[in-house]
């Protein structure tokens, strides 16, 4: 006893360190799982607290400042409304064609899905994830790896899927994570790749396996397949930036800006949409 | 010293939420964002010794890690360590100069950043381009900032470093 009193620092760091490296080997069991979520469970009241007061006197000083050009985007919005109006009579009459058309064509209408809009209330402190948290969790009918979308100068983009639920609020892991991996299409063309995140600090991400004979080119949209069974297909992610052929790598990989940028990301949508279980009991038979 | 650790872990918890909530990344500079449970952790190591500065260590990365899709622990070890480290030496081998805090910070913040890109290596997964992207500009903005901080958290602790006769 005496020996721990002396040497306290000593005992304590090789106790602490003990616990770290214990912990790390044993990642994704279910005691790291559950201790993080006692951590959580603490922290989390106090986040949506420091959000709110936050978010609530930003509220409180725009109000104040942003008066004249409200009015001036309320004058501007009731001009649009007004012709969007007029716009809804040739919509409905297009989509009467459209669905006389697929219905010719026997085709499958696209499946819609309703989403949960979401508040940002915590982003990754450090500078080596970029986890996302969310005030939305299994209370309000949550799931993990259901797929998150937001939007970002009015274009709307794939943010990452529910990586971890709670009560009350969810973890995002986003697309720039090098652990998301999402089946995408790119191009005109439609070829096929892997999407993740390119490196944990990145803000780009990369698809790989896309064939070597793909004729891809900066700007070409790269959106979701819906192959992998979590994400509908047809979602935008981002746009090509780069593209990269190594001589003994057999496929091309293309680096990815994403339309989201997560330095500025506060609302999300997520889509309440679960992975499809096909797929997965496929495996298991196969197994 | 009962005081000394409700104020700590005000002051942690709070660095904590400031630096977790979404308008704390607008501070990001070349990618990154300072770190300032870290510098509170240099802090208190720096200012209290060994033990205080581990256990401020541990605490602000389990925090760390609590929020983060990290591996509990990777985000701990590396602050442990350089909480008991820097608390060996402490203010009565480094005087408390401004130089003398942006040196320590900057050297500190490698040392971290190398530590997690080692376990990052072994645990999960680590890009050597991270030295460039994260490790040394996230080390230079905590430097620049070190100063200003440890003046702040001077004039908090100022009764305890008093009695400690620094002051």
């Amino acid at each position: 006893m005496e020996f721990i009193t002396r040497h306290k620092p000593i005992v304590t760091f090789v106790f602490c360190s003990l616990f770290c490296i214990i912990s790390l080997s044993i990642q994704g069991g279910g005691f790291t799982l559950s201790f993080e979520g006692i951590i959580s469970g603490v922290v989390s009241p106090f986040q949506k607290l420091y959000n709110g007061i936050h978010s609530g006197t930003s509220k409180l000083w725009a109000g104040f400042s942003e008066l004249d050009r409200v009015r001036e985007e309320l004058k501007f919005t009731q001009q649009k409304l007004q012709s969007f109006e007029a716009m809804d009579e040739n919509i409905n009459q297009i989509k009467l064609e459209n669905e006389r058309l697929r219905n010719l064509l026997e085709m499958k209408e696209k499946l819609r899905y309703n989403s949960l809009p979401a508040f940002v209330i915590a982003k990754d402190p450090d500078n080596w994830y970029r986890t996302v948290v969310i005030n939305r969790g299994s209370n309000d009918g949550v799931d993990v790896d259901m797929p998150v979308v937001g939007y970002h100068n009015g274009e709307k983009g794939v943010v990452g899927k529910i990586a971890e639920i709670r009560g009350s609020v969810s973890k995002i892991e986003p697309v720039i994570s090098p652990e998301i991996k999402i089946g995408v299409k790119v191009g005109e063309g439609g070829y096929a790749g892997l999407l993740s995140g390119y490196a944990h600090n990145s803000n780009l991400c990369k698809i790989d396996y896309v064939s070597r004979a793909a004729q891809i080119k900066f700007g070409d949209v790269v959106v979701t397949s819906g192959l992998a069974g979590d994400f509908p297909a047809g979602l935008v992610v981002g746009t090509v930036v780069q593209t990269e052929m190594h001589e003994l790598n057999p496929y091309q990989r293309v680096i990815v800006k994403p339309i989201i940028d997560f330095d500025v990301l506060e609302d999300v949508f997520v889509i309440k949409k679960s992975p499809d279980r096909g797929l997965f009991d496929t495996f298991e038979e196969v197994k | 010293m009962i005081v000394t650790y409700i104020i700590t872990i005000a002051v942690v918890f709070l660095s904590f939420l400031i630096q977790g909530h979404q308008s704390f990344d607008a501070l990001r500079i070349a990618g990154v964002k300072p770190d300032l449970l870290f510098i509170i952790t240099v802090y208190m190591g720096y200012s209290f010794g060994s033990f205080a500065g581990e256990v401020t260590g541990f605490g602000s990365g389990l925090l760390h890690d609590s929020l983060s899709n990290s591996p509990l622990g990777l985000l701990t070890f590396p602050k442990l360590i350089i909480g008991f480290v820097v608390g060996m030496f402490g203010r009565s081998v480094l005087k408390s100069t401004t130089p003398t805090i942006i040196l320590l910070v900057f050297v500190a913040s490698i040392i971290k950043g190398i530590i997690t890109l080692i376990l990052a290596f072994i645990f999960s997964e680590a890009y050597i381009s991270s030295i460039i992207h994260v490790i040394i500009p996230e080390a230079f903005y905590n430097a620049i900032l070190s100063p200003m901080l440890f003046f702040i958290y001077d004039k908090i602790y100022r009764s305890e470093l008093e009695r400690e006769g620094y002051l």
